[in-house]
């Protein structure tokens, strides 16, 4: 099954706000001001905007983002579902929307006060709203104590410790690559702050098997996009970003964070989806990929990534990742501008940001002669895909 | 120089109390024949099923050739239970043992009394019939110490044991500490308190289709979903098989018995409504289906992937039962090791005991304690205490029984070397961890020494070693 959308559209602007602790300003405020930005760097002026895409979790509306911004018609708006998941997806609904004709030029959002307002770390522990079907589910682990994603997670990497043989090291090694690149990204938080492995091991515990350096920060910021078809990208002013494709995926028996009841809960099964329709709608293999973006939230589920895509088999990547192989220089470096550990949490849309400038030559940390990037969104939880290329 | 809160000189008082240091009693006699209505009461207490003790039959085919009595209950025969009738004096003699300094001792406002420490020496298994006499002497008075207890004085009695025929069967050093209630710091009075008030958890959110799993857990069941269709088991549940399609949803009820698959230990961010650190488990029944929840009785560096666990429904607080889980207690061993096949740095496998008001008592009762502290939760707090806590002879009742259960039924035991630290309190899980510490032949005897530790959400609170004689393979 290929995309009929696969190659026929791309990103064309990008805009984000400084990444911070605090942004000393409102949600709506960072929303605005990113979109703002990426229409600028389109190219084109608001009222071009006709199509909106961002996160169901996202508290912007629409409605008042198209006021501020000056967008006067839109004829596409939709959301999608399931956290940090929802990343790639934005993107991918934002191409098929501009592909079948729903709108032209479709703005892509996310923007939060997710340190200084509303952390997800800090947990859940109420029932609020009765006993709606995700509170149901949520009943089968708040009374446990396993309130926060990181204890969700670190079930999951306990297993495939066990299964693997990985240990605290292997996942340590992601933590170090990224705080790496951060360390000369100027737009990083953590911008000229590496740490090494002696570090991320002498990091408290937040949830054994995780220590404090395997777990993203919190960040304040936003992040938009501009999308429209190739053949409209042509005729802007940047250089077309191609979507050589995106994919979701939700796997079989899939839950909420905590998929724990499938035969096996070492792989990413929801990100496997995202990579059989990426692989076949573009015809590329992990070898032409030069740089990914993986999703580190949390360090552990990077490493299934990796396996899921096939860059190695099941249980290898502890191997993959040695001897610098995903640093700047390294086969496959990964997260050059840090990633989510070193330069901001912004629920991954940073992350297509940064895929877009290394494809375009102009990221801080650029990886030469980039062909292919590969962007992945949030783990656990249904997710989404995508690959981003040079034109034609 | 320091003074008691009476004003008496502090060296005079504790030469007062030395005063019967190295005086032997007179030769007492036991209040009973050494008898099965009490071995039984025992067993069932420490749920030591070792048939040696209860069955006559295999009792006459095992290396004892008769039922025997377990040994840790060694000075329970001595006990004189309620209304402390005096045991009967067989010679004249100096009437001394415990009574003068216990006396000297209250008076003196060290009120609170403590076993901390016992040691027995077995020269051979008592049978039904024997009747105990035995000596006792005080062998050893501490200066007063400052406990986490209180402030307060160890004494050391020695008490020898024979039969009817006068032969000696057995020894004891009994260690006790009598201290000042409320001058302490940790864990009797208000630490361990705070430490049981119920934590008001998250709820979980119920709905129609899921009430039936709380219900059962209200009732002490834990309930995995089954499809009345094709059988398929669920957890969560599920509104509609999708296997076959059927809505028709039914239940079995789970034996409770699973693995680890998977553990973390939470530690931050930490909520009060939790006690950290805190071990959340995926459990993967036997039945097939798997279950998060909460590992009790057992640390994250004792946990491992695979380790066999067994449900442990518990009121986190009155009003939410929650399906919990703790180590499986090991199968008890029916056939007895060989000492060729132990070796050096063996573990066992660790082995949870459930610390309940009826363990409490019943323990007491078994051993004729009736300390009021160990049955009465009202006089227990007058004297300082949380609750009722567990007496020392339920501890080594417990502790034998999970060395012996490891060993097998004829492993003989020779000596019990025990000291006691955190309370065992109602509510609480103690989990005994072991591991071999020396093997040998003496003579022609293989000999083996385990170290023991019972570990409770305060500490360890028993430790020690235990020493056994294991059957040798057949010389070829």
């Amino acid at each position: 099954m290929t995309m009929s959308f696969a190659g026929k559209t791309a990103v064309i602007g990008i805009g984000a706000t400084e990444f911070s602790k605090n942004s000393g300003r409102s949600t709506l405020r960072l929303a605005v001001e990113c979109c703002d930005a990426a229409i600028r760097d389109a190219g084109l002026t608001p009222d071009q905007i006709d199509g909106m895409v961002t996160f169901t979790v996202d508290v912007n509306d629409e409605i008042d983002l198209a006021r501020n911004l000056g967008i006067k018609e839109l004829s596409h708006f939709s959301r999608i579902h399931h956290s940090g998941g929802a990343a790639c997806g934005t993107i991918h609904q934002a191409a098929m929307a501009v592909h079948s004709g729903a709108c032209n030029y479709a703005l892509v959002y996310r923007a939060f006060n997710e340190r200084s307002e509303t952390r997800f770390g800090t947990g859940v522990t109420g029932a609020a709203g009765g006993a709606t079907p995700v509170m149901v589910e949520f009943g089968w682990s708040l009374p446990f104590g396993m309130l926060t994603p990181a204890s969700w997670v670190a079930m999951f990497a306990t297993r495939y410790m066990h299964q693997y043989g990985a240990t605290s090291e292997d996942f340590g090694r992601i933590s170090v690559a990224d705080r790496k690149h951060a360390a000369t990204n100027p737009k990083a938080f953590f911008f000229e702050k590496p740490i090494t492995l002696e570090q991320h091991q002498a990091s408290r515990w937040i949830v054994k098997p995780l220590h404090l350096l395997d777990c993203c920060q919190e960040s304040d910021g936003g992040q938009a996009l501009v999308v429209t078809t190739l053949e409209r990208a042509r005729d802007l002013p940047n250089k077309p970003v191609v979507i050589a494709s995106a994919a979701q995926g939700s796997g079989e028996d899939q839950h909420m964070m905590t998929s724990y009841y499938r035969d096996d809960i070492t792989g990413i099964p929801e990100m496997g989806i995202c990579a059989r329709q990426l692989w076949a709608d573009t015809g590329l293999c992990p070898d032409d990929i030069q740089t990914a973006i993986l999703y580190d939230h949390f360090t552990p589920l990077a490493l299934p990534q990796l396996e899921e895509f096939g860059f190695c088999e099941p249980g290898e990547a502890k191997d993959f990742i040695k001897d610098g192989n995903i640093e700047l220089g390294g086969r496959l470096p990964i997260n050059p501008n840090g990633g989510q550990l070193g330069e901001a949490y912004i629920h991954g849309m940073n992350g297509i940001a940064e895929g877009v400038r290394q494809v375009r030559g102009s990221a801080v940390n650029q990886v030469p002669d980039v062909e292919n990037v590969l962007v992945t969104a949030g783990t656990a939880v249904p997710t989404s895909a995508l690959i981003l290329s040079q034109p034609g | 120089m320091s003074e008691t809160d009476d004003g008496t000189d502090a060296g005079e008082f504790l030469e007062s109390l030395r005063e019967g240091v190295g005086i032997t009693s007179t030769v007492r006699i036991t209040p009973d024949d050494v008898n099965q209505p009490m071995i039984r009461h025992w067993c069932d207490v420490m749920t030591d099923h070792n048939p040696v003790y209860t069955d006559p039959e295999v009792a006459r085919k095992s290396v004892h050739g008769g039922i025997v009595a377990p040994p840790s209950m060694l000075d329970s025969w001595l006990m004189v239970g309620l209304g402390a009738r005096a045991p009967q004096s067989s010679e004249k003699g100096e009437d001394v043992g415990m009574l003068p300094i216990m006396t000297k001792l209250d008076a003196a406002g060290f009120t609170s009394v403590v076993a901390t420490n016992s040691t027995h020496e077995y020269d051979r298994y008592l049978r039904l019939g024997d009747r105990l006499r035995f000596r006792q002497s005080l062998s050893h008075v501490s200066s007063e110490k400052k406990t986490a207890l209180g402030v307060g004085h160890f004494f050391t009695t020695g008490t020898e044991f024979m039969d009817q025929k006068g032969e000696s069967v057995g020894r004891m050093e009994f260690t006790i500490l009598k201290f000042k209630p409320g001058t302490g710091s940790v864990p009797m009075t208000a630490e361990a308190g705070a430490a049981f008030a119920p934590k008001q958890r998250p709820r979980p959110a119920i709905s129609r289709d899921t009430r039936f799993f709380w219900d059962g857990i209200d009732l002490g069941e834990l309930r995995i979903q089954k499809c009345n269709g094709c059988e398929a088991l669920y957890h969560p549940p599920m509104v509609r098989c999708p296997k076959c399609g059927a809505y028709d949803l039914g239940y079995k009820v789970s034996k409770g018995r699973g693995k680890v698959y998977s553990f973390v230990e939470i530690q931050h961010p930490q909520f009060p409504i939790f006690d950290y650190p805190l071990l959340a488990v995926l459990v993967e029944l036997e039945e097939g289906t798997r279950i998060l929840s909460n590992l009790i009785g057992v640390s994250a560096d004792e946990v491992k992937v695979g380790m066999p666990v067994e449900l442990a429904i518990q009121a986190t607080d009155p009003e939410l039962n929650l399906p919990l889980f703790r180590p499986a207690r090991p199968a008890r061993r029916e056939t007895t090791l060989h000492f060729e096949d132990v070796k050096v740095g063996d573990e066992l496998a660790p082995c949870p005991v459930a610390i309940t008001p009826t363990l409490i008592v019943g323990g007491a009762m078994a051993s004729r304690d009736f300390q009021d502290v160990h049955h009465d939760v009202e006089l227990a707090k007058k004297r300082g205490s949380p609750n009722i806590f567990m007496n020392i002879m339920t501890s080594g009742g417990l502790t034998s029984r999970y060395v012996t259960d490891w060993a097998g039924p004829e492993a003989i035991l020779r000596n019990m070397k025990i000291r006691l630290g955190a309370p065992n309190y109602p509510g609480d899980t103690m989990t005994f961890s072991g591991l071999v510490n020396s093997a040998g032949l003496h003579g022609s005897k293989g000999v083996i020494e385990v170290a023991i530790r019972g570990a409770n959400r305060f500490g360890d609170h028993v430790s020690g070693t235990l020493e056994l004689e294991l059957p040798r393979r057949e010389e070829i």
